[in-house]
Parts: C-alpha cells; structure tokens; sequence
C-alpha cells in the first residue's frame, strides 16, 4: 500500500478528483462536439437526410430520452443519499440509475436490429452512417457509465465511506445524458 | 497545504520498476520506450535518405524498396517521431519527473493513473509495432492518413496495417489524456506551501500549456478517427464522395488538432531551454509573466490556424485569407518568447556548459525554422512551396529544434537529478556539434531542393527531369542524414560511461534556484523528506544585488534583518 | 465537497426536463412552419442541457474554471464549424 496523498482542495472549495473529471469531460466535449459539427455541416450542406431519418423510431428515441433524463434524476438523488450516510437510499437510487441505463442500451439494440433488418445497414447512406457512430460511440460511453455507476454501487452501497464518488461518476453520466438530450433532436426530430 | 503520511513500505522488484506508481519511475519508463522509438524512427528516416539519394540501389538491411514500401516508411517515421518520441520524451519523461519536484508536491495526484497511462502508452507501442508485422505491412498513406487513400484497404494495399495504426493511435491519445488531466489537476492542487503559481516555474507552465492543447484538441480527430475505421472496415461513407461522404472532412478534422499538436510538442522543449538560458546566463529570466501571457495567447490563437496546412487541398478560397492572417498573427507571441530568451541572455555571465549548448541551439535552429514559417503560412507564397521539400524543412527546422535540441538540453540538465550521475561533458561537447554539424547539413539543402520542385513522399526524385541536376542536394542531405544518426553514439557512450564510471551527481551541479535542486540527486521515493519545502520566492532569483551568492533557491528561508 | 449548501430542488428540475421533451416531440408534429418547429425543439434541447448541467452538475455553485472548461470548448466548436460552412454547406466555387 502506498503512501496516502491527500489534497486538502484548492481555492473555490473544489476537490482534485472533480476538476479531473471536469478536464476530461472538456476533452469529451470536444469528441462528441466534433462529430455533431460534422453532422450538422454535412446536413445542412446535403439532402435526403430528413427523408432517412424518417426511418427512425421516434417513440422509441423519445421513451430513451425520458429513460435517460430520469436516470440523471435518480444518480443525483444517490448523491444526496450518499451526503446523508444513507447507504439503502444509495443502492436503490444508483440501482435506478443502472436499470435505466440498460433500458436505454436495450432500447437502442431493439432500435438498431429493426433498422437493420429493414435494409439500413451503416453503409446504406451518409445519414445512417452517421446515426450509427454517433448514437453507438454514445452507447459505449452509456455502458462504461453503468460500469462506473456498478463500481460505485459496489464500494459504497454497503455503507457510505466516500461521498465525493457519487458525485464524480453522477457528473460523468450527467454529460453522458446532455450529450443524448442533443442527439435527439438532430437525429430524430428535425 | 498538503498532509502526506508516508509510510515505509517494502517494494518488490515488480512494483519498484514495472508496475510502479512513483511519477519518476514512471517518467523512466515514458524516457526509455521513447528513446526505443527514437532508434526505428531515426532508421526509418535513413532508409528513407537511402532511398533517395540512390534510388535504383538496394537499401542495406532492406534490399531495394518500391514505391509502397516508401510510403509505408515516410509513414510511420512521421508517426513514430511525433507519436512515440516527441509526446513521450518530452511530455511523458519530463512532465512527470518535472512537474512534482518543481512544485514541491510528493508525486502526482493520481499516481495510479498515472501507471495506467505508461501502461496503456506501451500497449498503443505493442500495437504500432504489430503493425509492421501484420500482412500487408504497415500504414503507407502518411502520417496524416488522408482518405481517400487511407479509407479503402483496397487503395494502398495495407489493410489491417493501417487498422492498426488507428487503434495505435487511439491508444496513444488516451494514455496522454489520462497524463494531462493529471498534470494539469497536480499542479492546481499539490502546490507546496508558498508555491504561488506566479513561482511556479516556465518549464511546468509550458507543460500545463502542452497538456491543454492537447486535451482540447484531439476530440475532433477522435471523431475523424472513428469515421476513418468504419470507413475502412464498415464501408461507410463519410469520406467518399459518391456515398455522399468528403475526404476534405477529414483535412479540417485532422489539422484541427494537428496544429495545436505541434504546439504541443514545442511548448515542453521550450520550457526545458526556457530553465537552462537563466542557469547558465546567471541571471533572472527576462519577462517571466510576459512569457506566460505569450504562451496562453499562441495557445489559444493555435485553434484558428490549421487551414494553412490546407491552402492547395481544395478548400474554399475564401478560407485562405482569414487562415493565413491568423498564421501570422500567432508569430507574434512566439517572437516575443524568443526575443525574450535572447535578452535573458545579454549582459549574461554566460557558461557554455552542455545544457547550455543544446539551449542556444535550439535558440537559432528555432529561429530558422521560424523564418521559413512565415512563407508557409501566407497563403500566396504556400501556393508554391506547400507539399514540397521546403516544408519538409521548415517543420525539421522546428521540431528537432523542439525534440532534438530542447529535449537534450533537458536530458543533460536534469540527468544528474534523474539518474544520480553526471554525464561525460567533453563526449556531450562532441554529440552537440556533431549534431549541430550535421543536422544543417541533412535540412538545411531540402530548401533549396525544394524551392526547386522537389515534391514530398515521391520513393524516386531521379523520374523527374527537373529534378536530375539537383540531385546532389538530395545525395549531400543524406550524408548528412547517415553522419547525424552516427552523432548519436557519444551520446549512447556518455550514457554507458556514466553507468559504468560517471561521478555521483551533487544535489545541484548547476547552482539553480527551482525547486527541483533542492531534493536529492536521485529524489527518493516521495521526493522530500518528513515536510515538503516551503517556497519563498520565484524560480529565477540569479545574480541578486546585495546578495552573496549569485542564486537563491526558492526554499531558502529569507534571513531577518534586525 | 457541495454537502451544506442548498441543493436545488431536483425533483422540479426533472419534472420540467420531461415537459420540455413532451414540447420538443409535440413541436415536430406541427403542421407549418418547419422553421418554426426546429428553433423550438433545438431551444429545449439547450434549455434542457443548462437545466442539467447547472443543477444536477451543480455548475452553477462551481468555480469559474469549471465554466471556462465547458465555455472554452464549446467556442472551439463555434470556430471548427464556422470554418467548415463554406467548405460543407456553402458549396466552393469549385465544385
């Protein structure tokens, strides 16, 4: 065991492990930002986009937002669970949250075997290539987030020792839930 | 504050050296893979020089190369140097031993991510040397992978090379994002008591500067890159114009982040040279805020530059103007640190010790280098010189001033505190200007070849009649080549000598007032002893009016003076 | 550490999250203009991204360089995609 290194904080009563996470989530930004720019030139610049998008299941997309959304809900009430000491109120909350986020990937693995059976393979146009990378780079980050979320729910849920976890892995699947909250409507609504 | 309870633990072999969490451990292990790269880049490059200069010969250990083959080795030497050596060695190496010594702190705030980010660096290696193994060989359609190219197996011949190259890649960028955050989180919060940040000294704020950069940067490409794999393996079209793709999507992309890339190879050398000139100048670096703010405006004006490397790409013209304006623009901040360094320097009690050497090279090689950037980045005169051997020498001119120069200045500065050793200074003497020698002799012709029409990655100058009488340009820069690969050796002797027989290293064999000298050479583990220093002043305290001594280290406490 | 300060009421932030996703689907029904329909369902959808990164990412009890670390990229994107109009959208004058 090594020796313990403690940053007491630093000014504005931040924590190091939260301005990692914020330095990384900057960097996951400009991943996803990267791509929806490109989407959004290629679309604006292009045609028959909104005819292949009308394709989508749009119930099945609009249910996953509200999944997510929720799922953003209940790991933020994990953390005010985990502030309380309140390890029942943790597990279930970040149980929630886990349920939610594989709601959501079985949607989309029900959403992707329909549209690929239909004939919309990746490769069957500008668009679907698009859909696929954006919505399944989205996806991996969505199951890392349930592993994260598992890791936690493990190490705290049998009795809170540090809050401070809850916090980290509910802003990482915050911005996991903003980036979806933007796919929605530019891969299916509009 | 920082509270730090150590306590004495017993490491084994396995997690004293190979699994290690300890930010100078780690640092070696980034050094010693970066020097391996340093070697097959370095190969790659001669075999590349072979080539050219003698065409229709076989290349020694080679045989006789056709056009694929070129391409795969102008490929990956570009990728190893900037990939593997350049980041690694200068990000890797030093940004870990520099940045905890330099601000007082015991390691990084992370130490086991830290591990995790040498350990995943060293997968991406194990993949890109897979992947001059795997059938087909390896990545061939240049280091910036432009599709078409690079988007059908079909086109190059390389199919799981060039996959691989990808994967490799990815990995590289996720051990160097996992380093930068922890960088950058260090020294906001493992600051030593008194380590303000206007003390913290210009070689940690250029890593922090480098580490932005990147952090900020990659994503793009890490979206290109993706688009680029599915191309390849799915058979999307985001980069085929028939599927209703463009390959100039993934231009934009790539120099989006492979601009602010070369930034951030250059900010940690000039941080290196940056704490040598005060050393060895005796004197306080000149215009240390002013240093800073030019750093934090070249880094940010570095994200709306990138279409300069696009002028002759078929972009939209009305991007050249905007484009080359910003170019110029950021010369500006990038004169002002190197006119800052030269008047660091006058009036200076100047010592011509082997750190210095390197530092001074790197001060006019980096001049030159800056010249020729201002013809490549107006777009008028980019026209004509823009993928010829000019630029091939401009960018030679830039980064080896950065890898080369800058990163040997830190190497012989800071070996005696990393390795407990000085090294041999008549065989440092000797690998300096050989380099220096040969280095001019390899890049400095390229202009002129390629002011005379010389195009870049062409295996065969000799099928152009243009090209046939000068010719020689070609053979001289490859002699040139061969000798400086052969300038390495002192370097490679002093390191054995030092092993073998050097000294033990003092403390601090420079008399220099930053942080790091006040450890002991080599910093044990946790760097300093029950407490860790206070800070008293900044890191250039040199040659102080009324002082004895002609340094004050920053931890030394001020004498109260009735 | 934000334990001791006020928490915002999440349970309304989430009850508006999901009205403004009723909004968003209802608008792309409207008969009309299609203009007017995409400026509404893009409006939620930033309203709901502040929504979540103000409160439940607490950005707004943060200190000013976690804003610079989402401001700055953000208008890095603004500057990558005014960079690509002419090129993507804007179709060059060589094509």
């Amino acid at each position: 065991m090594m020796a313990h290194l403690e940053a007491e904080g630093i000014p504005g009563g931040i924590t190091a492990g939260k301005v990692a996470v914020w330095w990384f989530l900057a960097s996951e930004i400009m991943v996803f930002g990267g791509l929806i720019t490109s989407y959004i030139v290629f679309r604006l610049g292009g045609s028959g986009w909104a005819e292949a998008s009308h394709h989508l299941s749009m119930t099945l997309a609009a249910t996953n937002t509200l999944v997510l959304l929720t799922s953003s809900y209940t790991i933020v009430q994990a953390f005010v669970a985990a502030e309380r000491g309140g390890a029942t109120a943790l597990r279930m909350y970040l149980g929630l949250t886990i349920l939610g986020g594989l709601i959501f990937l079985g949607i989309k693995a029900v959403e992707y075997t329909t549209e690929i059976r239909a004939g919309f393979t990746p490769d069957a146009g500008i668009f679907w290539s698009f859909y696929y990378t954006m919505t399944g780079l989205h996806a991996l980050h969505v199951l890392g987030g349930i592993v994260v979320n598992g890791v936690v729910l493990v190490t705290e849920g049998r009795g809170v020792k540090n809050p401070h976890r809850v916090e980290l892995a509910g802003l990482y699947w915050h911005f996991v839930d903003v980036v979806w909250i933007f796919l929605f409507p530019l891969l299916y609504l509009a | 504050m920082i509270m730090a309870t150590a306590e004495h633990v017993e490491h084994g072999f396995w997690t004293t050296y190979i699994f290690s969490t300890d930010h100078k451990t780690i640092a070696k292990q980034y050094l010693a893979q970066g020097l391996f790269w340093t070697l097959v880049g370095g190969l790659l490059a001669g075999a590349m020089r072979w080539q050219l200069a003698w065409p229709d010969t076989p290349i020694p250990l080679m045989g006789e190369i056709g056009p694929e083959v070129y391409n795969t080795l102008v490929t990956m030497h570009g990728t190893i140097m900037v990939f593997f050596v350049a980041m690694p060695i200068l990000l890797g190496a030093f940004g870990n031993f520099l940045i905890p010594l330099m601000i007082g702190a015991r390691d990084m705030v992370f130490p086991r991510l830290n591990m995790l980010s040498v350990w995943t660096f060293a997968l991406a290696s194990l993949v890109m040397l897979a992947s001059f193994l795997v059938p087909g060989g390896a990545a061939s359609a240049g280091w910036t992978g432009y599709p078409p190219l690079s988007a059908k197996a079909a086109y190059t011949g390389v199919h799981w090379g060039l996959n691989l190259w990808i994967l490799g890649l990815a990995l590289e960028f996720a051990s160097f994002l996992m380093g930068g955050i922890n960088y950058l989180t260090t020294v906001i919060a493992l600051r030593a008591p008194g380590m303000t940040l206007t003390r913290v000294p210009l070689a940690v704020w250029q890593q922090l500067a480098a580490a932005t950069l990147f952090l900020l940067s990659v994503g793009p490409l890490i979206g290109g890159a993706v688009m680029l794999l599915l191309d390849r393996t799915l058979d999307t079209g985001f980069y085929s114009p028939d599927l209703g793709g463009d390959p100039l999507l993934w231009q934009h992309l790539f120099w989006f982040f492979g601009h602010p890339e070369v930034y951030v190879v250059l900010l940690p050398a000039l941080g290196f040279v940056l704490e040598v000139l005060p050393v060895f100048s005796r004197k306080p670096i000149f215009g240390y805020r002013w240093i800073i703010g030019a750093t934090v405006v070249a880094a940010a004006l570095s994200f709306i530059v990138w279409a300069h490397h696009m002028f002759i790409s078929g972009m939209d013209p009305r991007l050249a103007m905007p484009f080359s304006v910003t170019t110029i623009l950021i010369s500006v901040p990038f004169a002002y640190v190197v006119f800052a360094m030269i008047a660091t320097l006058w009036r200076g009690s100047i010592r011509f010790d082997v750190p210095m050497l390197w530092a001074l090279g790197f001060l006019t090689m980096f001049i030159v280098g800056g010249l020729t950037g201002i013809f490549n980045g107006s777009a008028p005169a980019d026209l004509y010189v823009s993928r010829t051997y000019f630029v091939v020498a401009h960018f030679h001119y830039t980064l080896f001033s950065a890898v080369v120069f800058g990163g040997f200045a830190g190497v012989y500065y800071w070996f005696p505190k990393m390795f407990g050793r000085m090294l041999n200074g008549p065989l440092g003497h000797l690998h300096f200007w050989l380099t220096l020698i040969f280095f001019n002799v390899t890049f400095f012709p390229m202009h002129h070849i390629g002011l005379a029409g010389m195009v870049r990655r062409i295996a065969n100058p000799l099928q152009y009649d243009g090209l046939v009488p000068h010719q020689w340009l070609n053979v001289l820069a490859t002699y040139g080549a061969l000798c400086l690969l052969a300038a390495q050796i002192p370097f490679v002797i002093s390191i054995l000598w030092s092993w073998l027989a050097g000294k033990p290293a003092p403390r601090n064999p420079w008399n220099a007032a930053s942080l790091e000298w006040a450890a002991p050479s080599p910093p044990p583990h946790l760097n300093w002893g029950p407490s860790v220093p206070r800070v008293y002043r900044g890191a250039y305290e040199y040659s102080v009016p009324g002082e004895r001594e002609d340094w004050l280290p920053q931890d030394l406490a001020p004498i109260a003076r009735p | 550490m934000t334990s001791g300060k006020t928490h915002p009421n999440y349970t309304a932030i989430w009850l508006w999250l999901m009205a403004l996703v009723g909004l968003a689907v209802a608008a792309s029904f409207l008969p009309g203009g299609r203009t007017f329909a995409v400026l509404v369902i893009f409006a939620t959808a930033f309203v709901k991204a502040i929504l979540v990164a103000a409160n439940f990412m607490h950005l707004r009890f943060e200190p000013a360089l976690i804003y610079a670390l989402v401001l700055i990229p953000l208008l890095f994107l603004v500057v990558l995609a005014t960079a690509l109009l002419p090129d993507f959208v804007w179709h060059s004058l060589a094509r």
